[in-house]
């Protein structure tokens, strides 16, 4: 087991290079004059001089390239141009946001996903089946962020006044303050003092309401996710249905489920501990590969609903011609991409010693 | 007269008889397969719907999608984001009908939403198009090839995917520059690495049969072999990819657009009319709406008849 996530640690550098390389030579073939590029077609001679310098544009490309992957892999992924702020100053404050949209989104897809995939294979071309089949196939055709659009008007306006209205936008309530666990520990006086770490777990608005223990944030923080993190997980939750479903189908006409019956074990036993454990690997890798379906719509659906996560600031970025958050967040984005599928590979290793020895 | 065990004569009626003469081919079964599957069909009519409303925008459309409906006869008072008006439903008979109401602009949705349906094919299929092609090329190459080719080709292509995609096509853009040309171009280089190890893992499996061996003792050359011998046998799962990938690609389209990397405006574009409409989602819903309900129904299409093709082209399900 550890040869094997060895090996696929090793196979994940030359992929973590040429992401880098990519993002870097991506930035290097930008047309035109990478000062006038960022600063604007009114800057003059010598600003731009100036600038060409400090950012170290006049040395040759492999020098640049040596400097960038050194202060990349000390952490350092320069200064945002707009906000002048570092990188990951910017990430810890931002990507909580978007962690939380995706796993709220995932938690949505797979606790629905499955136990729909189950049912409509258990109880195939019934009405339930044949429902679940057209609703995913549509599920999987819709954009996003019109799904999040049409949601924000139903729930907001719509449904207003009755218990099922929903906040279309933002995080909080304006005004609403939430104190951050580590100033309620005392670990920090105040949020200017603390560590981009205790930012980043603080931002985390359900986790910090868990910490603090403040119900009332827990619950607000939660209404504010259901419209985005609904209109993120529909796609994975259908393709999850999807999956689960033909899987479960298989398993379901294997002689050792058979046996299990014949045994005279109940049904429900027999579905779950025989049929659907064992048709869950599939699964796993599909949640896996979900990732970039998250990491889009969280681009998509964090415009729409006033979120400022990762996407949106990302989006933001390139409207505004700042390479340097392009650059560095599409580097961590990449990043995290590759480590999680390396983790779903893991993850699949141990689920399924085949995999393992081949 | 062919006769079972039991001695007895088998009947044929004509139709058995005719069924035995035909000679089958595995295109005419998987064609024959594809008509029976319901959602296969639906998705094939989708399509064809499409294109007849994209070919005949000109006649379809009931105004000029650029044309803002200020000024014009039978437009009075506050034009802008006007709900829908058709008189059947009761709008009163003086104004002018418009089936899906008029834009910020005071331009016609529905109109609007017809042309769209020329630039989201187009933007579909060239992308997958140009992806199959580059794809295919890359794929065949460094699978017929392999050694150090098939190492330099596959490794730069686990590189792409190892981007999410949008994210990828948001940096190409950004790169080239925004437009619907820019993010056509962003989509294909997005999806090449697919159909590169698509087309891999079919040269794989069939250069090792005979006849391709015996193509080489005859003397035929490496690009004679790919193009004539082992590309048309590898066809299948890339249209059936190619297919569901047009589905795709329209979804990214409207994407980009939405964010403002695609079709810039005034283009009818469905993606572009989203964002435009975005915040007005709450005073006039039918501007966002529309748009978006046609691009579901686009990929539905796409999805569905992708769908069916997987099925009736798999060799690996058993059927009669």
């Amino acid at each position: 087991m550890l040869l094997f996530i060895l090996r696929r640690l090793i196979l994940a550098i030359p992929v973590l290079f040429g992401i880098i390389f990519i993002t870097f030579a991506l930035q290097r073939l930008i047309p035109g004059d990478p000062c006038r590029a960022v600063l604007g077609e009114r800057a003059t001679d010598e600003v731009c001089d100036d600038f060409i310098e400090r950012m170290g544009l006049n040395e040759p490309l492999t020098t640049q390239f040596t400097i960038y992957l050194g202060n990349i892999l000390r952490g350092d992924f320069g200064t945002s141009i707009r906000y002048g702020r570092t990188i990951v100053d910017l990430m810890a404050e931002r990507l909580p946001v978007t962690i939380e949209l995706g796993l709220a989104a995932m938690v949505f897809a797979v606790l629905v996903g499955i136990p729909l995939g189950i049912i409509s294979a258990y109880f195939r071309n019934s009405a339930i089946d044949v429902g679940t089949m057209i609703g995913a196939n549509i599920g999987v055709s819709m954009p996003v962020f019109w799904l999040g659009l049409m949601l924000a008007y139903v729930f907001s306006v719509i449904l207003k006044d009755t218990v099922l209205a929903l906040p279309p936008s933002g995080r909080l309530p304006p005004g609403f303050e939430a104190v951050p666990f580590f100033v309620q520990w005392g670990l920090a006086p105040d949020v200017n003092s603390a560590s981009p770490l205790l930012i980043f777990l603080s931002r985390l608005n359900v986790l910090n309401a868990i910490l603090t223990m403040n119900g009332s944030l827990f619950i607000t923080a939660i209404r504010y996710l259901i419209l985005p993190a609904f209109a993120v997980g529909t796609i994975p939750l259908a393709i999850i249905a999807r999956m689960t479903r033909s899987s479960v189908l298989e398993t379901l006409g294997q002689d050792y489920v058979r046996t299990a019956r014949s045994k005279g074990l109940r049904e429900v036993f027999v579905v779950i501990n025989h049929a659907v454990r064992n048709a869950l690997l599939p699964v796993v890798t599909i949640i896996g590969l979900n990732f970039s379906l998250l990491i889009s719509g969280a681009v998509l659906t964090e415009t729409v609903f006033g979120l400022t996560g990762v996407g949106r600031t990302l989006v933001d970025g390139i409207t505004t011609r700042d390479y340097t958050l392009v650059q560095g967040f599409t580097i961590i984005i990449a990043s995290a991409f590759v480590l999680i599928n390396l983790f779903v590979d893991i993850l699949y290793g141990y689920l399924d010693p085949r995999i393992r020895l081949s | 007269m062919s006769t079972t065990t039991t001695g007895k004569p088998i009947k044929l009626d004509s139709a058995g008889a005719r069924q035995l003469a035909r000679p089958s081919s595995l295109w005419m079964d998987s064609m024959r397969y594809l008509f029976r599957n319901r959602l296969a069909v639906i998705g094939m009519a989708i399509i064809l719907l499409l294109i007849i409303i994209a070919l005949f925008a000109p006649t379809i459309a009931t105004h000029d999608p650029l044309q803002p409906m200020i000024g014009l006869p039978g437009h009075t008072g506050r034009l802008q984001a006007k709900a829908p008006c058709i008189h059947l439903l009761g709008c009163p008979a003086e104004e002018v009908e418009h089936y899906l109401g008029l834009d910020l602009n005071a331009r016609d949705v529905f109109s609007r939403i017809v042309y769209g349906s020329r630039v989201s094919l187009i933007v579909g299929f060239l992308a997958v198009m140009f992806s199959i092609v580059v794809g295919t090329m890359l794929g065949m190459i460094s699978g017929y090839f392999g050694r150090w080719v098939d190492n330099l080709v596959m490794r730069f292509m686990d590189v792409l995917l190892a981007f999410p995609s949008l994210l990828l096509a948001i940096v190409i853009v950004t790169v080239l520059g925004p437009g619907l040309q820019n993010a056509l171009l962003a989509i294909s280089i997005v999806s090449i690495p697919v159909y590169a190890r698509l087309a891999r893992a079919q040269v794989l499996a069939v250069k090792e049969y005979e006849y391709i061996t015996a193509n080489r003792a005859l003397g035929a050359g490496p690009i004679r072999i790919l193009f004539f011998h082992i590309f048309p046998n590898s066809l299948t799962p890339l249209i059936v990819q190619g297919t569901l990938g047009i589905g795709g690609a329209v979804l990214e389209a409207a994407a980009l657009s939405f964010i403002g990397l695609g079709a810039q405006p005034p283009d009818p574009e469905w993606g572009a009319m989203l964002s435009e409409a975005r915040s007005y989602v709450f005073t006039a819903p039918h501007m966002v709406f529309f748009p978006g309900f046609a691009i579901m129904i686009t990929v539905l299409g796409f999805n569905l008849l992708g769908d069916g093709m997987r099925d009736a082209l798999d060799p690996r399900l058993n059927r009669i």
